[in-house]
């Protein structure tokens, strides 16, 4: 799995399924911490819309951890004050990239949690769509 | 007469400090920073917007630390941001992306998608809720599992996932609105250059996002009342989630899969119809909407359209008008530099006053000499 659409789950879905993968690496094989998770900053690109030029909106809040695994360099960065959460991602993404064997049997889970999200989601969604107006047009004779 | 320096106040300054402690705890209540960032989105959404960091926990604890003053808790912000580093540039991200809680326009009744109202306050009747004296955590509850568990919803939503079209896009498909090409020249930094004039459509932007909202919103004003524009048009405003994503920072690599996704932001985007008259050839006179944009951090609407007014209003560039004047507007508009420079006025000027004095002394002693 590409890696934008699996932190994009791992970041949004349940902690637990970052903290269970990263735990089948721990357990087998040696990781090594390179920059412990720490805070920083990231700034956001915009492209306005009535220019289509591009503009820096403001900076987020992150946090950032790098780890090896197997030769692999793994990177967690994710928004907020979440140490655990940037680990787990950072162990995961140098899993993925050590293309180690663990990696091939997390689609099946990731693509379950995707759905979860999704279902949630849409869930929200709907509930914002109760305030869509629906106009009525009066008779003007 | 001399002038010397003086020393003294240190331990006046500590007992100043534990008074400002003081007064914050004197009543035996601890307000939690959870229950700042969950019972004052208003407020966070304000202070996020005017340090120009998006954190909602940070902004909730500098509120709990400035005792809910939002000038005070951007400075506290403003400060701690400077003390981290900063680590990546996002990929550009795009409002069409955003998962929208709330869509209108002002200017067309029926757009694709409909109106969405989400959360607003525009149809409150402003009436006193005095119920919310007894509110507690129970009836809170109570409430949500009766507004989460109500009638099935509508279906018709599951194909959506809260991406709305942009309204514009039809204007300028119909070419209401004269379509531009994408510019992709990298933006200015206002916090790493300073500003000079005359500035870039990226810097005036950035510092429009990251101004104190009475104040934009009161310059933006001031346009309407007339200094410079006619009438505009909000045609649309929206509210959602932006998903941000980086490039790997360890490879060259800047394939869109690839990205590392860092997480959602809120934002408040506006798109604002200005109707202009422009000259075409032989001196013939077409009206044609102008568009103004404004874009930032959290629900802040009043401020997003406040914005996109000031950003068609820089556009006309002209100096004689205070809200078309760059230097007027954007040197004035940020709120650590504004409040600060006021503020400081309180500051001991003895030895800058003390001169002012003895200047007014020598002239009434000068005129007096005259007159004798």
């Amino acid at each position: 799995m590409k890696r934008k659409q699996r932190t994009e789950i791992l970041t949004a879905g349940a902690p637990d399924l970052a903290a269970a993968l990263a735990g089948d690496i721990i357990g087998r094989y040696q990781v090594d911490l390179i920059e412990e998770p720490n805070h920083g900053l990231v700034m956001v690109k915009v492209r306005e819309t009535a220019q289509q030029s591009l503009f820096y909106l403001g900076e987020v809040l992150v946090t950032e951890c790098k780890v090896r695994t197997n030769g692999a360099i793994g990177i967690g960065i994710v928004k907020g004050d979440q140490p655990e959460l940037a680990y787990n991602l950072a162990v995961i993404d140098a899993a993925y990239t050590a293309e180690l064997d663990e990696t091939a049997a997390w689609t099946a889970a990731l693509l379950a949690e995707h759905e979860r999200i999704q279902t949630v989601r849409n869930s929200e969604h709907m509930q914002v769509l109760k305030t869509r107006v629906d106009f009525e047009t009066m008779d003007t004779d | 007469m001399g002038y010397v320096a003086v020393k003294g106040g240190t331990r006046a300054i500590e007992e100043s400090l534990k008074r400002l402690q003081f007064e914050r705890l004197q009543s035996g209540k601890v307000i939690e920073v959870e229950a700042i960032s969950s019972g004052m989105r208003g407020l966070v959404d304000q202070v996020m917007s005017e340090s120009s960091l998006y954190s909602e926990e940070l902004a909730a604890l500098a509120i709990k630390q400035a005792e809910g003053n939002p000038e005070e808790a951007v400075f506290l912000l403003r400060a701690y941001r400077s003390t981290l580093p900063r680590k990546h540039y996002s990929r550009t991200v795009h409002s069409a992306e955003m998962r929208v809680e709330r869509r209108i326009s002002a200017s067309f009744k029926d757009i694709p998608g409909g109106q969405v109202l989400g959360a607003s306050t525009d149809y409150s009747h402003r009436l006193l809720d005095f119920d919310l004296l007894e509110e507690t955590t129970a009836s809170a509850t109570a409430w949500l599992e009766q507004y989460l568990g109500m009638e099935e919803l509508d279906q018709e939503a599951f194909a959506q996932e809260g991406r709305f079209p942009k309204v514009l896009d039809y204007l300028r498909k119909e070419g209401l609105i004269a379509d531009c090409s994408v510019d992709s020249t990298e933006p200015d930094d206002v916090t790493r250059t300073s500003l000079t004039f005359p500035a870039t459509r990226s810097e005036k932007l950035q510092i429009l996002t990251r101004g104190q909202t009475g104040a934009v919103t009161s310059l933006a004003y001031a346009v309407i009342r007339g200094y410079g524009m006619v009438h505009p048009t909000v045609g649309e405003l929206r509210v959602g989630e932006l998903p941000v994503y980086i490039d790997s920072p360890l490879t060259q690599n800047t394939d869109e899969d690839e990205a590392y996704y860092i997480g959602e932001i809120k934002v408040t985007e506006v798109e604002m119809l200005v109707p202009a008259t422009v000259e075409k050839e032989n001196g013939r006179k077409e009206l044609e909407l102008d568009f103004g944009y404004g874009l930032c951090y959290g629900q802040n609407e009043t401020k997003a359209i406040a914005m996109s007014i000031l950003d068609k209003s820089l556009e006309k560039g002209d100096k004689s008008i205070p809200t078309q004047n760059e230097e007027f507007v954007l040197f004035h508009i940020d709120s650590v530099e504004s409040t600060g420079f006021i503020s400081h006025l309180k500051m001991p000027h003895y030895v800058t006053f003390q001169a002012k004095l003895n200047d007014v002394r020598k002239t009434r002693k000068q005129s007096t000499e005259k007159e004798g």
